[in-house]
């Protein structure tokens, strides 16, 4: 019955409801998209980190990996000395290098990584085999794109240029043996993996043995935290990073996204209840004297009360409906956009549905709408009976 | 360009630089040899003052150069530098070159032309020359810098769009409401004989000053809240980067929809009104 009475009284202005409805929905949508992004980007960069399974990095002290061009020197020995650790069950070297292609026309730049097939965690094969010998390497299909190659061609290979000399340097030929899918790839960036050596050899990295970061796996999570303690306290070159660290250190560097989102929850919470609120109130205004009759004809305040909140509700209820469908579309846009943000993984979704995060977001919404509806309600529910009917028939 | 001379600048990550491309600072007691000059963010870090000596070495623990800090500059309102918790560090070139045994090798001239035909003249010229150099103009390598903040800009424009349509219909449906109050004194200005087009002036009038009202205070909260977001986000990152700018376009755009809408609505409403009958208006 109060659902019914509060329907048509939204139903007696349709424009306006509409109009209040719609707002409501945006507000909604922005709150849904916000508290998406407020805990999309971390949830999502976790996954990314532990896809492969690693657990801690190292990284040249100081830095984040392949956050500057530093590398690590004496891989072996720092191997050596981690599979010795308790709980260590994988340890994968990866060094990062720039190679040049030259083609009959022009010259291809990409990114490639060096690293050990047997325990590698930085791509997965899609055709193909991997990169097992010296003159091997893996692409991905962005790579393959710009080269025009396939499977089984054979690219000359540089890591450097010498202007004097008009000549590249570095230069090996390399065997495309297999197609893959590199999982931290900024969007379009093409790259390849090359044995680590090879790649050692090309840059000049061999004598010292350099990488850019180790990934390292731990058998038992609850292992990783004391792992790392040891590591940390035997290496003095690498920074020992867990997955809780990279998140703790992204977050910082993501904030502005978070407060982002804060701010604008906030707001489109403001905005729904501004909406409500007023519409509620100017619907109360106009039927003083038919809530004077109500109550006069025996019709409870408290029933009058829970149809004016009740009002207030299907606005919120609605909007949120809208604004759930709205947001997803919504957070579709604003995501297509961030991906293009440069040096993130283009596997990073900054708009994640969680399901636990946004049913909280959206029932705050309702109880914004159903709190915004209190204040009217309640002048709704102490009318002077005598003076509303007097002053309605007066006046 | 605008620069004249060569410059190489080193990121120092904060604790720990990384091997090969880093510089230790150590405070020291013994006399300096050459001068450097370190940003604020590390002088105030470190505690460094003018005339410190401190020494400056390419990795961790090994040997270095004992210098004096010979000035203490500011950081530049550069957006690529964010969220990096990066000092700088200014050698003298051959300094920094003997330091990290890079011999006579430079990573990039900066070459400071008279006007932009010098500086087409100065790239063809260059290009002939072609020693295995690529010459850029400084505005093509900012355009390939600024694309995190592109795409920022991309995502602040889309939340933009969306909270104007929210703020939009707020608006209207606020406009419509006033209008609507106004019902029984429409209804008395019919009766006593104005005329439709007058009470319609009159309304749209009405919702011009509060759509106007309503824009003064707009944009005097929009300059108080930048203001405030500029004050905030300038310390947190440490930078004299503007965050948040109110332009003379945001204020007539801002201003514009306001009276757009105001109006448009304000207009909507009053037509709806009379063309009702007064009586109606009143409830009889």
């Amino acid at each position: 019955m109060r659902w019914t009475l509060a329907v048509a009284s939204l139903a007696r202005h349709r424009t306006r409801s509409a109009l209040a409805v719609a707002g409501v929905a945006i507000a909604a949508a922005l709150l849904l998209d916000m508290t998406m992004l407020s805990s999309g980007m971390r949830e999502s960069f976790r996954a990314l980190l532990l896809r492969r399974g690693f657990q801690i990095r190292l990284a040249p002290r100081g830095t984040l990996p392949f956050d500057t061009e530093a590398t690590i020197p004496g891989a072996a020995d720092i191997m050596g000395r981690l599979r010795t650790i308790t709980g260590v069950s994988v340890v994968s070297p990866v060094l990062g290098a720039a190679i040049h292609i030259p083609l009959a026309d022009r010259t291809i730049t990409s990114f490639a990584v060096g690293n050990d097939a047997r325990v590698q965690g930085d791509y997965e094969l899609v055709t193909g085999r991997d990169a097992d010998s010296a003159g091997d390497m893996v692409a991905n299909a962005e790579f393959l794109r710009a080269t025009q190659r396939g499977l089984g061609d054979t690219l000359r290979v540089a890591t450097g240029y010498d202007p004097q000399l008009r000549a590249f340097s570095g230069e090996r030929r390399l065997v495309i043996r297999g197609e893959a899918r590199f999982f931290y790839l900024s969007a379009g960036q093409s790259a390849v993996a090359i044995p680590l050596a090879t790649l050692q050899a090309m840059t000049g990295a061999a004598p010292q043995d350099r990488v850019s970061l180790f990934m390292v796996k731990v058998g038992n999570d609850s292992l990783v935290e004391p792992v790392r303690r040891s590591i940390q306290r035997s290496e003095s070159l690498v920074d020992a990073i867990s997955t809780a660290d990279a998140l703790s250190r992204v977050d910082a560097r993501l904030r502005y996204f978070r407060q982002l989102g804060a701010i604008l929850a906030t707001v489109s919470l403001a905005i729904g209840f501004a909406l409500v609120t007023t519409l509620v109130s100017v619907s109360v205004n106009e039927r003083i004297g038919e809530i004077a009759v109500m109550r006069a004809i025996g019709v409870s305040r408290q029933h009058v009360i829970q149809q004016i909140v009740v009002e207030g509700a299907v606005i919120g209820l609605s909007g949120a409906v809208l604004g759930l469908a709205l947001g997803q579309v919504t957070a579709r846009w604003l995501n297509s956009i961030l991906a293009h943000f440069p040096g993130l993984p283009a596997a990073i979704d900054f708009f994640l549905f969680q399901g636990r995060a946004v049913w909280t977001a959206l029932a705050l919404f309702l109880v914004i709408s159903i709190v915004a509806g209190l204040y009217p309600a309640w002048r709704a529910g102490s009318l002077p009976i005598a003076r509303a009917l007097r002053e309605e028939a007066v006046g | 360009m605008g620069v004249n001379g060569l410059r190489l600048d080193y990121a120092l990550s904060r604790g720990h630089p990384p091997p090969m491309l880093s510089i230790v600072i150590l405070l020291l007691l013994q006399a300096p040899l050459r001068t450097i000059a370190i940003d604020e963010r590390l002088a105030a870090d470190a505690g460094l003052a003018i005339g410190d000596r401190v020494v400056v070495a390419a990795t961790p623990g090994s040997p270095g150069d004992t210098v004096v800090v010979g000035a203490i500059v500011h950081r530049r309102p550069d957006p690529s530098e964010i969220a990096r918790a990066d000092y700088r560090v200014y050698l003298h070139l051959d300094q920094l070159q003997g330091l990290i045994g890079y011999g006579d090798r430079v990573d990039r001239f900066a070459v400071a032309t008279p006007d932009t035909a010098g500086t087409t003249r100065a790239i063809e010229q260059i290009d002939e020359a072609a020693f295995g150099f690529r010459p850029w103009r400084s505005r093509d390598i900012a355009v390939e810098t600024s694309q995190t903040f592109r795409v920022v800009s991309r995502f602040h424009k889309a939340i933009a769009v969306i909270t104007i349509a929210a703020g939009a219909i707020f608006l209207l449906c606020i406009l419509l409401l006033k209008v609507d109050e106004r019902r029984r004194d429409v209804a008395a200005l019919r009766l006593l004989g104005i005329s439709r087009r007058s009470v319609v002036r009159a309304v749209i009038v009405e919702a011009a000053m509060v759509s106007v009202l309503g824009s003064i205070v707009g944009v005097t909260l929009g300059w108080a809240i930048t203001a405030l977001v500029n004050a905030y986000y300038q310390a947190v990152y440490r930078t004299p980067l503007l965050f948040a700018v109110v332009t003379g376009e945001i204020v007539a755009f801002a201003v514009t929809l306001s009276l757009v809408l105001g109006i448009g609505a304000g207009a909507l409403a009053a037509m709806r009104l009379v063309r009702a009958s007064p009586l109606a208006l009143l409830g009889r």
